[in-house]
């Protein structure tokens, strides 16, 4: 029973742009600090960056109403340009780890996984799996009612609340 | 009593799955306690022991509206919740957009300027 599997989340993407750009995109700081934040508006510094093998980056995310997010990334592989493997975290400023997530139960260590294939010499298909790593039963059933969420967000409720937060944004 | 007072963050605060229903409710529309109470059929006490936490963390705001007291969410306090919510496909598809912005940017820009 403690080999309990959990089907990772998967987003797949295609990008406008030969594979070891993009792969450079996640691994290079001249680049990162210019993408690396989820909406428009927020701005993003990496104060360190040790990406390889077994290395370690810490970056700030401020969002667009000023909230600060600290987020340490461990690198399990770099392999340019095929495949990027990392477990991220919520931290501090010291890059310490904090368990910030309001879902109870949260898996403490989630796994990224990116592959990066070509299409062809321009164009690159990025494969991204986010999984818990070695979960509890607790961990699973959380990731799990999360996943179940994503698709109905909290129910109308948070579909209304995204739509407000979204005419506050323009 | 000498109890000590809990004190909350917005993240405690909706970690309690009771608090997200009454958020969920009171985003499709501000209520009393009373409508509160029938939408969710839970007792009045305990309806009203999560709203005063949901106030305390400000996620909640009290207005009195004649003789009542209405309860509305200040979404605004939500915001950090949110990004974690959804944060794989919100917060990673939002995050991919960005680099596919970027890259057709850089790009676009002239292809020398990267390695």
């Amino acid at each position: 029973m403690n080999m309990s599997k959990v089907e990772p989340s998967v987003i797949k993407r295609q990008f406008n742009a030969p594979r070891q750009l993009v792969f450079d995109a996640w691994t290079k700081v001249e680049h990162l600090n210019h993408w690396m934040f989820p909406m428009q508006g927020c701005t993003c510094e990496f104060v360190s960056a040790d990406i390889r093998d077994n290395g370690s980056s810490l970056h700030k995310i401020t969002m667009p109403n000023g909230h600060e997010m600290w987020l340490y990334t461990k690198y399990e592989e770099v392999n340019s340009p095929d495949r990027l493997v990392f477990l991220q975290y919520m931290s501090n400023q010291e890059g310490e780890i904090v368990h910030a997530n309001p879902v109870p139960n949260w898996p403490k260590d989630m796994l990224a996984t990116l592959t990066f294939e070509d299409i062809d010499e321009n164009n690159t298909q990025l494969t991204f799996l986010w999984e818990p790593v070695d979960p509890t039963e607790e961990e699973i059933k959380a990731f799990e009612e999360t996943r179940a969420q994503h698709e109905s967000g909290w129910g109308a409720g948070m579909a209304q609340l995204e739509n407000y937060l979204g005419s506050l944004d323009a | 009593m000498a109890r000590t007072k809990t004190t909350y963050d917005v993240f405690s605060a909706i970690g309690e799955p009771k608090r997200r229903v009454l958020i969920e409710q009171l985003v499709l529309k501000e209520m009393t306690v009373n409508e509160l109470v029938e939408k969710v059929q839970w007792p009045q006490p305990v309806v009203s022991k999560h709203l005063g936490v949901l106030k305390q963390v400000k996620i909640v705001r009290e207005k009195k509206n004649g003789r009542h007291r209405v309860y509305r969410i200040q979404p605004e306090e939500l915001r950090p919740i949110q990004e974690w919510m959804h944060q794989f496909e919100k917060y990673w598809g939002g995050t991919l957009d960005q680099l596919d912005h970027y890259l057709n940017n850089i790009q676009a820009r002239g292809k020398n300027e990267h390695e």
